[in-house]
């Protein structure tokens, strides 16, 4: 079961390489072919704002080509999501235990997690875009994944708590997927002059995008840092003790705290918030990795 | 987490209370009341909770990324300045200056108290100040609009009846309350003036959430001032240790058990505890790791375990000074030697009981033996140190020990923590606060409808400022209407920008 677990992981891994591959050829040819920007018409039954993409509908009468790479490419993220869940269902039955104990579990989780809020948020939004940075970035943490090793260690006493264990990292998972999101919405929107590059979303829509992402993670951030705390409570006798993984999610939750301030704050509206959200989405790593060195009461997750 | 979309910037709402002070004749200001005033501005902006939280932040970064001084040790200023000097290698020339900036203990440092008491009075002047507001766009809003805000307003559509006003009215109503809008009628000369809104009490979610943050750090007080917290507490199996701090609580390990996983890793901890209230056995459970007994708001947590020396002291004459079982609780600097220690106070002495740590072999202490360190009071060096065999009675200085046989002892973490509910009540209120907030925002239309020469013409617009999310809602709610009307023709804008 769990090696079966782990050729899924490798097949999500090649798929989400394969969608970056076609993401970027799809842009390229998106750039040769294409004269001008395209937007998706604002019509009154538009969804959610304007559409405007980068790998985006071609012109009608330009070559299919591009449009085809980038479906292909959504296709091949869709496919990479499903085997990864495959991964952690296998890995959850093989175990007995939700799949986030340790950094290998939690690197696949990670993963698994950020490529269904692009997903999401592609089906919602047509941003194709920004999964040139997130797929890189899941893939990444699948090759780290496989790097650990897929060894399943029996669970130490404190962490032997199903519900409070699948609730507090599932939640964590779902969140961190959010910001990065986020976070390459904010890359996109920092790398674009304000008015906008042809071709490339709009900045508006991704300061829109970067802000959706931002509210279905924080409540989310909230809840984890609170159930960790229910948690501790009951594990360690004390629901906060300063350990190193509380105070680096302490610190990810007010730069993200900043930012839905810093959206509505004067002089700080637009690129000041967008780099709140890069530098969120770096704590958010800092977060994940700090367990190698940190040490502390989290360090059971190693 | 200001989520409000509604309100104004903070500045403007200073404008106006400003305004409010000075009367319209103007007139010099008073400079106390100008200070008060600028007081009041400071903590009411935006900008100013902005850089507080970023200031927080910045020394939660360095809290994160350098080491901490274990809690309790900044008091013992020698320990402490060892420990500072055992991180020397670690951070060279900068040791001092973290050292002096209190970056070793950046959670109890001035810095870290100020900026929360700053923020802490920063998310009270905001509440303060928005709550009206908020109060006045849900229970009495504005009913009628410009005629330039139904041609301006970002979400905005006219439909042609050939309907009375008074049908249109009714069935722009019932479409809106199919819509689980709240409608409010305003009749006026041009024809009939309506307002709907849904989630009225979504904004308040932004006051729960930063009061909620408030009821947080009461609780984090508390902790810090009230109540008690023994995270060495030790109950050698079959010995009844009182818990203290005036509870009238004992507890009685009756057994302990540690169980291993084939590779070595621990499996499980537990202790069957018998607690006693004045005397009187009252609860009797097995406690583990994340299984925790709790009585009368004291609560005790399975944390470590280990060997106890049962001891037995009887001075010349024969009388006991001491017999109990003594938790080697402590481990030595090296790690090679488990520690115990009791004092008979009648005798000034204290004793070291000090057995091979397990794993870790001593030929001079060996299976079956201790050693024990006695020190007299008044001196630095201890008076005698002998190594002694179980169950053989040693005299040393007039005094005889018997090392009776070892014991298990369970180590508990009580904690008597009356700060915690007030986490657990503002962590809920977050949580419920930033939901509304974010997934019920407040969604407002106006809808004027005239009286035209073919029937009526219904005019409906709504701003939209951070909630994309609303258009598509609006423009179902825009077909419902000209369904329900079957229109003539309809006109239909939608707009990009914000009104």
């Amino acid at each position: 079961m769990l090696s079966l677990s782990q050729y899924s992981l490798i097949a999500g891994l090649l798929l989400v390489v394969l969608a970056v591959i076609c993401y970027i050829t799809a842009l390229m040819l998106g750039r040769s072919v294409r004269p001008e920007p395209v937007m998706a018409h604002a019509g009154a039954h538009a969804d959610g704002g304007g559409v405007a993409t980068a790998v985006a509908p071609p012109p009608p009468n330009a070559s299919g080509q591009p449009r085809s790479m980038a479906l292909y490419g959504t296709y091949f993220t869709r496919l990479a999501w499903v085997f990864l869940t495959a991964c952690l269902v296998l890995r959850t039955i093989s175990t007995g235990h939700g799949p986030f104990t340790n950094q290998y579990e939690f690197a696949v989780s990670f993963a698994w997690g950020m490529i269904g809020a692009y997903v999401y948020f592609e089906h919602r939004y047509h941003v194709r875009t920004i999964a040139l940075l997130i797929l890189p970035i899941a893939a990444g943490m699948l090759l780290y994944a496989l790097t650990v090793g897929a060894t399943a260690n029996p669970l130490v006493p404190a962490l032997q708590n199903n519900l409070l264990l699948t609730i507090h990292v599932a939640v964590a998972i779902v969140a961190y997927g959010a910001f990065s999101v986020s976070f390459a919405a904010a890359v996109l929107y920092l790398t674009q002059p304000e008015t906008g590059r042809p071709g490339w979303p709009k900045p508006a829509l991704l300061d829109e995008m970067g802000y959706r992402a931002v509210i279905i993670g924080f409540p989310l951030l909230t809840m984890t840092v609170v159930l960790g705390a229910v948690w501790a409570e009951i594990a360690w006798g004390s629901y906060w003790s300063w350990d190193p993984k509380e105070t680096a999610s302490l610190l990810t939750w007010l730069i993200y705290g900043a930012y839905l301030h810093a959206r509505v704050a004067r002089g700080w509206v637009g690129r000041r918030a967008a780099w709140l959200l890069v530098v969120g989405f770096a704590s958010v790593l800092l977060t994940f990795f700090g367990n190698l060195f940190f040490g502390g009461l989290h360090s059971y997750a190693k | 987490m200001s989520q409000d979309t509604r309100t104004r910037p903070p500045e403007s709402g200073a404008r106006e209370l400003r305004d409010g002070l000075d009367g319209p004749d103007g007139g010099p200001s008073v400079s106390g009341a100008d200070v008060l005033n600028r007081l009041w501005r400071f903590f009411i902006s935006m900008r100013t909770g902005l850089w507080l939280i970023l200031c927080l932040g910045l020394l939660s970064l360095a809290g994160t990324l350098l080491v901490q001084a274990p809690a309790g040790m900044t008091s013992d200023p020698a320990t402490y300045a060892s420990w500072v000097a055992s991180i020397h290698s670690k951070y060279g020339g900068w040791t001092p200056v973290f050292d002096k900036l209190g970056f070793f203990s950046v959670f109890t440092s001035i810095w870290f108290k100020s900026i929360t008491v700053l923020l802490t009075t920063s998310v009270l002047a905001c509440s303060v100040n928005r709550a009206p507001r908020l109060w006045k766009l849900a229970f009495h809003p504005r009913m009628r609009m410009s005629e330039t805000f139904f041609t301006h307003a970002p979400l905005r559509a006219s439909v042609l009846v050939s309907a009375g006003t008074g049908e249109a009215s009714d069935y722009v109503r019932q479409v809106l309350k199919s819509h689980r809008f709240r409608t409010i009628a305003d009749s006026d000369q041009d024809g009939l003036s309506l307002y709907g809104d849904r989630f009225r009490w979504g904004p308040f979610g932004t006051v729960i959430a930063h009061l909620s943050f408030v009821v947080i750090l009461v609780g984090f007080f508390l902790s810090a001032t009230t109540g008690f917290k023994d995270p060495s507490f030790t109950a050698p199996v079959g010995q009844s240790v009182a818990v203290g701090h005036g509870t009238g609580l004992s507890v009685q390990a009756k057994s302990f058990s540690d169980v291993y996983y084939p590779d070595g890793s621990p499996k499980d901890y537990s202790s069957d505890l018998v607690l006693y209230k004045n005397g009187v056995a009252v609860q009797e459970q097995t406690v583990r790791v994340n299984h925790p007994m709790s009585r009368d708001g004291v609560t005790f947590y399975q944390s470590f375990f280990g060997e106890a020396a049962s001891m037995k002291v009887t001075d010349a004459a024969g009388t006991t000074l001491y017999s109990q079982a003594v938790p080697l609780a402590f481990t030595s600097d090296d790690g090679t030697h488990s520690i115990g220690q009791f004092a008979m106070a009648s005798k000034g002495l204290t004793v070291y009981v000090i057995g091979a740590a397990s794993g870790k072999p001593d030929p001079n202490i060996q299976a079956g033996q201790m050693q024990l360190e006695i020190h007299q009071k008044g001196t630095t060096d201890p008076v005698a140190t002998q190594v002694v065999n179980q169950g053989k009675a040693t005299t040393i200085l007039g005094v005889t020990y018997t090392f009776q046989r070892t014991r298990q002892f369970t180590g508990l973490i009580v904690a008597h923590d009356p700060g915690v509910n007030f986490v657990w009540v503002g962590s809920t209120l977050l949580v419920i606060g930033l939901f509304l907030v974010f997934f019920f925002p407040h969604r407002r239309i106006w809808v004027r409808i005239r009286k035209t020469s073919g029937g009526s013409e219904i005019l409906a617009a709504s701003t939209m400022k951070r909630d994309l999310a609303f258009k598509p809602q609006f423009n179902q709610l825009i077909t419902d209407i000209q369904l329900a009307g079957t229109p003539s023709s309809t006109t239909q804008e939608a707009g990009q920008n914000d009104a």
